[in-house]
């Protein structure tokens, strides 16, 4: 094969730049957080009212206590990402402990993703159907509800509220499940605001909290100890008839503990934003973790204290036991009405942060399903991209399948769902801190900060710290085994069928993947380079770029081809990888990079530049999204166009702006470059990328040179040029645009968009008289005969 | 002594002294987070 113009003397493989740096637009630690805290902080919607179903008013001490945990948890996460370990959960586990323990602990970690889903949407109903009860009940109270409607529901109309929840719950993943087979992209900004309005809550519910504790007083909840723990029989599972719990006061604080351990889900998240933290990385982890720990102490543990201090014990379980913070705002001192609307506000924040909270759960189980996929644990039949929209479709079928019967099945119940839940969360923190504890010593390789303390007996290094953190979590994972019998079962039986999926999959890729890879050794050599240079693909400036994705449309590149010559420039044909929000917590391998599907996908590529007799370089690139890749790459391979086919989702319009706001976000300095889209029919629509000059419209051109006539007749003026109009005119633009007639020059230029007529410039230019310049005046358009080329 | 008493007896030791030892995780890496905070000068913005 010789489509390439880099395959070394001697050798007939395409020879494939696979760049292993994903690129990331990088964010500041506080817009990580914001992240992390929709995920963590979700949970303080329904961790201490589940806490205090299973053990009684002491529950808010244990989740202060979870939460203070949660910082040494936190510990283990910022060690891990500062070892650069290559390849996701499955791989560090892998290395750590080997293949089976790896993918029981990629079970459980899925276990926990799909549950998130779940027990979040449930929890954003239960608020809801709340919030509707709640109203009516008082509307009734004041005799709104007219008397016909209170005979046809025999008192007071309520809705069910697990149904009402159920409801809820399966319409928002339904709609998350559409936007993530469209392929939605995470944003921080979105994070960042949703964050904004939950601080602006908690802020006002901590501030009237502590003003009605002024006003009426409280008591603080009962001392954990042995005597003021109530365990119910569904809390001791498979001890409902033992006397352990009983007997051992230490034992009863492990099952508290269990119990509230929920509280902390989330913290995963800290290890998928560090890849796209701003430098200096580290640094900025440790920011991002002192930032989540603070808050969700804050909000998790204190609201949950101030709940069972405020809301009155014979209400606080019966009503409130599944919106407790909707309690809260209802038992503050205040009008009712008052009460009332800030409860609508609380559910407004619970519906925004637990509905993300459920996107979230399927675009991380899709990231952890297509990185075991991309192990070769899970076969490539899974990954195979949406024909219109490039997703990997049948994940996101399979996870939302498997939430849609979660939330049928629980049929509402918080309680069990948020119980299972805490077994994924416990057990993939397990798997997480002894790979650790393992890999300090069996990994040589960089690693940046250690959980402290460590000490050295005889040269071996004892990692205090860690072992610390690693036995708190595999005692309550131990107890919580026996104590949740319903997450027991349930987490066992969905562990072993995937663990079952895993390996059965596993061994139909290995017998399929040896024989690819001696296909693949014969037809490319990879060539790994840590980021895209111009020099390590081998090309010259000036070259064109040709982004492909989808090996069944590749016109685009045919009609490059066509039409350039490639002795004199050169074409590069390149492939996104995308690794979405959750995936690039770790790095990818040359091997994992360059797949079955990429393989064909580059075949075909090679197939239709040997029909054209023609030459192509070859490039893989990791990223975030694919507009950030291809213009970076641009930038980066200094290409003088992009050629690409038109997206099944975007307008020509749409992809040209998604480009130059991608384009934009690249650092200074940075070079322009041409973006032509071929369209289906053949029709080619060409955007210039960056800063140039604009088009203009023959009338505008006409307005320009009469105003410039007309300016010349004016005493001193007579050497103006055109482009001192322009700069003039700009000038005066962007004054009143700033300042004065904002709203009219917005009013106006919408109405150029809709109308998409040159008409009100024409009459302007009607408008203006003509006047013939004064003989003997000099200007370079007047010398080139009228309105054309200014300087 | 059963073993249920024992097992019992060790997930106890693990969770009392994993809980000590994470005490002192927390107090150092409280002074750290401290130092962190405190230094600013190469701070990204928002």
């Amino acid at each position: 094969m010789s489509s390439t113009s880099n395959a070394p003397p001697g050798n007939n493989r395409v020879r494939i730049v696979v760049a292993t740096s994903v690129m990331l637009t990088f964010i500041s630690y506080w817009r990580a957080a914001a992240i992390i805290l929709n995920d963590l902080g979700s949970s303080a919607f329904y961790a201490g009212g589940i806490a205090e179903q299973a053990i009684g008013k002491s529950a808010p001490w244990f989740v202060l206590g979870v939460m203070l945990f949660a910082f040494a948890v936190r510990a283990v996460y910022v060690e891990s990402c500062s070892m650069f370990v290559r390849g996701g959960v499955y791989r560090v586990v892998k290395e750590a402990l080997g293949g089976t323990l790896a993918k029981l602990s990629v079970s459980a970690l899925m276990f926990d993703y799909i549950l998130t889903g779940p027990v979040s949407g449930v929890s954003a109903g239960q608020y809801i159907a709340g919030l509707i009860n709640d109203t009516i009940s008082i509307a009734d109270a004041h005799g709104w509800i007219p008397a016909a409607i209170h005979r046809l529901f025999h008192g007071t109309p309520q809705v069910g509220v697990n149904g009402t929840a159920v409801v809820f719950a399966v319409a928002v993943t339904i709609y998350f499940w559409w936007e993530n087979i469209k392929g939605i992209e995470e944003s921080s900004e979105k994070a960042l605001w949703v964050m904004q309005i939950t601080t602006v809550m908690v802020v006002m519910l901590l501030g009237w909290s502590f003003f009605t504790l002024l006003k009426v007083g409280g008591h603080l909840p009962p001392f954990p100890t042995l005597a003021n723990l109530h365990y119910t029989d569904e809390s001791l599972g498979f001890w409902k008839h033992s006397s352990l719990p009983h007997m051992f006061g230490i034992l009863g604080l492990i099952i508290g503990f269990g119990h509230s351990v929920l509280a902390m889900s989330g913290e995963e998240s800290l290890a998928q934003v560090y890849r796209e933290l701003a430098h200096p990385k580290l640094k900025n982890l440790k920011r991002t973790a002192i930032v989540i720990g603070v808050y969700s102490f804050v909000f998790t543990g204190l609201v949950s204290l101030l709940a069972v201090i405020l809301i009155p014990d014979d209400v606080r379980m019966k009503v409130y036991s599944d919106n407790l913070i909707a309690g809260l705002a209802m038992n503050m001192v205040g009008p009712q009405v008052l009460r009332l609307a800030f409860r609508a506000f609380v559910v407004l924040v619970g519906f925004l942060i637990l509905s993300g909270a459920v996107n979230t759960a399927i675009v991380g189980s899709n990231g952890v399903l297509n990185r075991v996929s991309e192990d070769g644990v899970l076969a490539d039949w899974f990954r195979r991209p949406h024909k219109k929209y490039g997703t990997t479709y049948r994940i996101i079928n399979l996870i939302v399948g498997l939430q849609l019967f979660t939330i049928i099945v629980s049929w509402g119940n918080i309680y069990t769902l948020g119980e299972a839940y805490a077994f994924g969360v416990v057990w993939s923190f397990v798997f997480k801190t002894i790979s650790m504890l393992v890999l300090r010593y069996r990994y040589k390789g960089e690693r940046n900060w250690k959980v402290p303390p460590n000490f050295h007996i005889f040269g071996v290094e004892i990692p205090v710290g860690l072992a610390s953190v690693g036995m708190v979590l595999l005692a309550t994972a131990i107890v919580n085994l026996f104590t949740k019998s319903v997450a027991t079962v349930s987490g066992i039986i969905f562990s072993v069928i995937f663990f079952a999926i895993f390996t059965f999959s596993e061994r139909v890729n290995r017998r399929k993947h040896a024989h690819n890879a001696a296909q693949m050794k014969e037809q490319f050599q990879l060539q790994q380079a840590e980021s895209v240079e111009r020099e390590t693909v081998g090309i010259r400036p000036g070259n064109i770029l040709v982004p492909v994705r989808d090996y069944n449309t590749l016109n685009h590149l045919k009609w490059v081809l066509d039409r350039t010559d490639t002795h004199e420039q050169d074409v590069v044909v390149m492939t996104a990888r995308i690794s979405q929000f959750g995936a690039a917590a770790y790095g990818l391998s040359t091997e994992q990079m360059f797949s079955d599907y990429e393989q064909t996908l580059f075949t075909r590529a090679v197939s239709v530049a040997e029909s054209f007799g023609k030459k192509i370089s070859l490039l893989v690139v990791p990223a975030r999204d694919s507009w950030s890749a291809i213009a970076q790459t641009a930038h980066n391979l200094e290409s003088s166009g992009v050629v690409t086919g038109l997206s099944s989702k975007m307008t020509t319009a749409e992809q040209a702006f998604a480009l130059g706001s991608a384009w934009e976000a690249i650092p200074e300095p940075k070079r322009q470059f041409v973006l032509q889209i071929i369209q289906t029919n053949g029709t080619v629509d060409t955007f210039r990328i960056g800063p140039h000059t604009p088009t203009m419209k023959n009338e505008d051109v006409v307005l320009l040179h009469r105003l410039w006539l007309n300016v010349t007749r004016e005493p001193g003026l007579e050497n103006v040029h055109h482009h001192d109009i322009l700069t003039e005119a700009l000038t005066r633009f962007a004054r009143d645009f700033a300042a004065t007639d904002h709203e009219d020059i917005v009013r106006q230029l919408r109405r150029h968009i809709v109308d998409d007529s040159p008409v009100p410039v024409r009459r302007i230019a009607d408008q203006i008289d003509t006047v013939q310049p004064a003989p003997g005046r000099s200007d370079r358009d007047d010398k080139a005969g009228g309105p054309a080329k200014d300087d | 002594m059963s073993i249920s008493v024992i097992l019992v007896k060790i997930l106890e030791f693990m969770f009392v002294a994993g809980w000590a030892g994470s005490v002192i995780v927390l107090l150092i890496t409280g002074v750290e987070d401290v130092g962190t905070l405190l230094d600013r000068e190469d701070e990204t913005s928002h």
